[in-house]
């Protein structure tokens, strides 16, 4: 449809498309072009040729020569002249929408020359000048409304040192077996759980009536579980340490399992569930998934009837699955032996002043049942001591992005386990990672925020974000996602308030063809889609299409582009695979470094369901 | 003779409240009825008995002898004798004529609407051949009413005979001009005729009395001229009867038909309906809606058309788009219906402006382009669609439903089909007139402007307050402040 001048500038570079027909003799109008954001659609139905069409800039003021139809591309043989580039006149970026000449909405030029401040101003409205009347010379900077750069941070404090805010460090001990044993302990790399541990773990928890504790190595792979509703890596603080500081023990090669149904037996999160034979539902080696070949300690908690889709139900099993863990982290923090550790990692939060300052907004599911995470407990992943972020009323926290790789998120997903984020992804986050390691930006913090049910608290929690990254004074900030659909909501309104502000910001999430965002607004330019399975879809195999490295390497680069002043290419119309490989493709080109992608569920044995379901 | 059935209501406003009661002997031009509130006076329009009067309705039994003179009108000014004749907007609106024109033009325009812009209706151009002289008199009472100081009749450059009689009509008085406009619709909009005469597009909710001018109907000009100078009440209509009839599909157009005469009677005295029939519209093709045998004319009727069947689309997918130009959502969907298809969709035109409850084209006639719609109804699962467009949007409509796979119907297809003219598809006339006859002055094309203030010169307040000079200025241009400090 015919679009205003306004578009029209915004769109300069764009093919310029009659929308109705205009005869010989006419002046070429904004009015008289189709608006470029319909053209896919157009060229996919076939209706629209775009070859030799002249840019929008190009035939705006000019005459046509021939009468043409709607949907007519203007080519230069249809013009009497092809219209200069003009230059860029600071006239049409600030024009208002009601404005009705593309008039700017003020110009002003400032100078102070000998002992005059003379202002001169083109033209204008609604116009406030404010001079103190003591003002005596000197520099001229009462006169305010020249627009400073805001670039400047970069040079003046290019000396200033890197500085280590917080760090934690990682002490790693080898598991290469796990069995039943009298007491749960830790022994060179056996690790042995108590028999008879599972009845305390049910009877912690009213809503939990039965506990089943298998343990699964390798060759059981091939065995049916139900589904699985989260992954945890089994660590332990030293001493007084808390999460986010000090030293942190982590069990190498086994992981803990949380999977369950009702009574009943339907699934926690029945509905897009990942039960099934396990070698057919994990996408192995994503960061919330487990490796293949650890060993993994797996609870299959039976909660009572009905209670699978309510809030206290799920985290009942999580609860009685973290009682059998907690006993090996006792075990855990008792070992004396440092020969045991394999290997030590620090993670240091570097912060870099003059660096482009960045946060990370992680979107968490905040709509209760399952779909709840809980704050900060006093072990890595544990359950203790943390809030539930929906009992937080799902308002952002800020934490360190030290505190995320120490365990400070445990999460309840399951409901989509292709997309969702375990416990143990937030434990292994590559964007946070990345981000923390690349010396060209500075990482002040992530700021965790639920995704509430409904609508008005949406709104109500995405302007916190938004505060918050105002206050933060970021230069660029991160959206991530779980999940698709709902969340989108806040998610675009989480990018909204943060690109309103004036921040450069990039979306990360789920999308391609399932996910296709059902909102969006003008902030969301930037996105990078998460997805890897073949088809576009949720496929159910757990943590599919969660976000890796691929993807936070290619935010990380879109975010320095846009803070560095740089664009985006706008996105395709339709999902297309091939944006992503082009993308990665340009990144390690431009950095040297092969990026190899992670594979999808074409990897796995297809199960039963998938086949019925997704072929 | 039979009874006449006169409407209430006939006019924009509240219904006139009866004056008489049943029983009572009336003559052709008593009063019958009066405003309450904005409204336009009820006269007899037969001499007879009241047989019943009605909420809506009184209805007189004509006496078998009708009189040729009437019950004349009274009044001080030209001005109160329209009001008192019950004059009201003959194109089809039914404005009470004398409060539209209770307005001081100061020199401006008198807009003459003869555009007889809906398809197939022919009895304005009838008036024209037949009443030139006392048309254009209205005109010159109507332009002494209003103070204006021109006066232009906007009719289609393709109604050649007509616009050379109004020439001759016009001859010699310099103020009086002709305005030709194309053959597209719409072009009798009232803002369409303020666009194509004065050059200037009006917003929706703007009146033409924002470009000094006042648009009429040509047929209320001449009402206006008997009030004036017979002192004749507004008690017939001039009406165009065609369609599926016997003796063929050309127009008869009936003169001075008494309001109230029903839409029966004025077919069968245009021969009959012709067999098998899809609808009976009151009104044009475009803006004109579904009526029955019994329903009887007001001052505003303009066309009865008998349309041949509908085509039957077998329940097919129906996308509807809804614009000002054409029938509004119920109608469409009244069509739809007619027409067998299954309504899935709903589009609105994107210059379709809500004003007061009714669609008003921003801009009308010029089309803000349709492939959005057109994709939107293809999204929609859509296999056909039914457009009411101007004849500009219909051809943008073309250029991008065929491609997709939608097959267009028009709302004017079965009017135009039944008189065998082509149906609305492709634009192939020039929306600008290639050259006006040299008789006709003030022939012009100049590019619509939105109508505007003048702008003010810079105005600013200047305060010193707690040590602070505050300088504040609501608009200008070239605005220079110089501030010496020491």
């Amino acid at each position: 449809m015919s679009i205003t001048a306004e578009t029209a500038q915004e769109h300069k570079n764009d093919p310029a498309v009659l929308c109705c027909r205009l005869e010989a003799g006419n002046q070429i109008q904004p009015a008289n072009l189709e608006d470029p954001a319909i053209f896919d659609d157009l060229v996919d139905s076939g209706l629209l040729n775009l070859d030799g069409c002249l840019k929008i800039s190009q035939v705006l003021g000019a005459t046509l020569t021939k009468t043409c139809d709607s949907l007519s591309p203007i080519t230069a043989d249809a013009v009497d002249k092809i219209q200069e580039e003009e230059e860029e006149a600071p006239a049409l970026e600030a024009a208002p929408e009601e404005a009705p000449a593309p008039a700017p909405a003020v110009s002003v030029a400032g100078p102070v020359s000998g002992g005059t401040l003379k202002i001169h101003i083109g033209e204008g409205k609604e116009i406030n000048i404010e001079i103190p009347m003591g003002f005596s010379g000197g520099n001229g900077v009462a006169v305010a409304p020249v627009a400073a750069p805001a670039e400047m941070k970069d040079e003046q404090n290019a000396e200033e040192p890197a500085k280590v805010v917080r760090s934690v460090t990682r002490k790693h001990y080898a598991i290469s077996e796990v069995k039943r044993g009298p007491e749960t302990k830790i022994d060179g790399t056996v690790l042995y759980i108590r028999e008879g541990i599972e009845e305390e773990a049910v009877a912690s928890q009213e809503l939990v009536h039965e506990l089943k504790l298998d343990i699964i190595t390798p060759d059981k792979y091939n065995t049916y579980s139900e589904t699985i509703m989260d992954v945890q890596p089994i660590a332990a603080k030293e001493g007084e340490d808390e999460i986010g500081s000090g030293v942190t023990r982590v069990l190498d090669g086994v992981i803990m399992m949380v999977t369950g149904t009702d009574d009943n037996g339907v699934q926690i999160g029945e509905f897009g569930s990942s039960e099934g034979i396990l070698e057919e539902n994990i996408m192995w080696n994503r960061p919330g998934a487990p490796d293949k070949g650890e060993i993994f300690i797996k609870t299959e908690v039976t909660i009572k009837e009905g209670t699978n889709m309510e809030r206290p139900g799920p985290l009942a099993a999580h609860a009685a699955t973290d009682v059998i863990t907690q006993e090996i982290r006792e075990a855990l923090k008792k070992l004396e032996d440092d020969s045991l550790v394999v290997n030590t990692e620090t993670f240091e939060q570097v912060r870099r002043p003059g660096k482009k300052k960045v946060v990370i907004v992680k979107e968490i599911m905040g709509q209760g049942a399952m779909h709840d995470n809980l704050i900060l407990p006093v072990e890595p992943v544990g359950v203790l001591g943390a809030k539930p972020n929906v009992d937080l009323g799902n308002v952002p926290v800020v934490v360190s992005p030290v505190e995320v790789l120490d365990g400070c998120i445990h999460a309840l997903t399951c409901i989509g386990p292709a997309s969702k984020e375990m416990s143990r992804h937030y434990w292994r986050e590559p964007l946070v990672l990345e981000t923390l390691h690349d010396p060209e930006v500075d990482l002040c913090g992530v700021i965790l925020v639920g995704s509430p049910q409904i609508n008005s608290e949406k709104f109500y929690v995405s302007k916190r974000v938004g505060m918050t990254c105002e206050a933060m004074d970021v230069d660029g900030a991160f959206v991530t996602t779980e999940g698709f659909g709902n969340n989108h909501i806040d998610f675009a309104s989480h990018i909204e308030q943060i690109g309103m502000r004036g921040i450069s910001v990039v979306g990360m999430s789920f999308c391609a063809k399932q996910g296709a965002l059902v909102v969006g607004n003008k902030y969301m330019t930037n996105m990078v889609d998460n997805n890897k399975s073949e088809g576009g879809i949720e496929n159910e195999v757990l943590a599919c299409n969660t976000l890796c490295h691929e993807d936070a390497i290619r935010a990380l680069n879109m975010l320095k582009v846009q803070m560095n002043g740089g664009k985006v290419k706008a996105a395709e119309k339709q999902w297309n695979p091939n944006v992503k490989a082009n993308n990665v493709e340009l990144i390690s080109n431009v950095t040297g470094k092969p990026i190899e992608l992670v594979p999808n569920e074409t990897s796995l044995p297809m199960s039963k369901k998938r086949k019925e379901k997704y072929s | 003779m039979s009874m006449q059935t006169i409407l209430l209501k006939q006019h924009i406003g509240a219904p006139c409240e009866p004056v008489v009661a049943a029983g009572d002997q009336v003559q052709r031009g008593t009063l019958i009825a009066k405003p309450a509130g904005l409204g336009a006076n009820i006269h007899a329009s037969v001499s007879g008995k009241v047989a019943a009067v009605t909420e809506t309705a009184i209805q007189i039994e004509a006496d078998a002898e009708q009189p040729d003179d009437f019950v004349s009108i009274e009044g001080e000014t030209n001005l109160e004798l329209l009001k008192a004749a019950g004059l009201v907007g003959m194109g089809g609106a039914g404005f009470p004529t004398a409060v539209k024109l209770n307005v001081d033009l100061k020199g401006g325009y008198i807009l003459v609407n003869a555009a007889e812009c809906e398809p197939v209706l022919e009895h304005n151009m009838q008036q024209i051949r037949t009443k030139a002289d006392m048309t254009v008199r209205g005109i010159k009472y109507i332009m002494e009413i209003c103070n204006a100081d021109h006066g232009v009749i906007a009719i289609k450059a393709k109604h050649e005979k007509e616009v050379a009689i109004l020439n001759e009509a016009i001859k010699g008085d310099d103020k009086l001009s002709i305005h030709l406009l194309p053959d597209l619709y719409p072009m009798g909009e009232e803002r369409a005729v303020v666009r194509e005469v004065l050059g200037t597009l009006l917003d929706p909710t703007q009146l033409p009395s924002a470009a000094d001018a006042v648009v009429i109907n040509v047929e209320t000009v001449l009402r206006a001229a008997e009030a004036i100078e017979l002192h004749r009440p507004a008690i017939t209509k001039n009406i165009t009867v065609i369609g599926k009839l016997k003796g063929g599909p050309q127009a008869h157009v009936f003169m001075d038909v008494p309001v109230g005469t029903t839409v029966g009677e004025l077919i069968e005295r245009a021969g009959g309906i012709d067999g098998e029939y899809g609808e009976i519209i009151l009104g044009g093709p475009f803006t004109g809606s579904a009526t029955t045998l019994d329903t009887p004319i007001t001052k505003t009727t303009g066309g009865i058309i008998v349309t041949q069947p509908f085509e039957d689309l077998k329940g097919k997918k129906v996308g509807l788009l809804v614009c000002a130009c054409g029938g509004n959502e119920n109608r469409m969907r009244d069509i739809a219906a007619k027409m067998n298809g299954e309504v899935i969709s709903v589009q609105k035109c994107k210059q379709a402006a809500e004003i007061k409850g009714a669609l008003k084209c921003e801009n009308p006639g010029n089309c803000p382009g349709q492939a959005q719609k057109c994709i939107n109804f293809k999204k929609d699962g859509c296999e056909d669609i039914i457009i009411g467009n101007c004849s500009d949007c219909t051809n943008t409509v073309m250029g991008s439903a065929p491609k997709l796979g939608l097959a267009v119907h028009h709302q004017t297809d079965h009017v135009l089909q039944t008189v065998g003219k082509e149906v609305m598809r492709y634009l192939t006339t020039s929306k600008k007139l290639e050259e006006a006859p040299a008789e006709a002055p003030a022939q012009e094309s100049p590019e619509p402007h939105k109508a505007e203030a003048e702008k003010p010169a810079v105005k600013y307040t200047a305060t010193v307050n707690d040590g602070m000079l505050r300088i504040h200025i609501e608009e200008g241009k070239d605005i220079n402040i110089e501030f010496p400090f020491h």
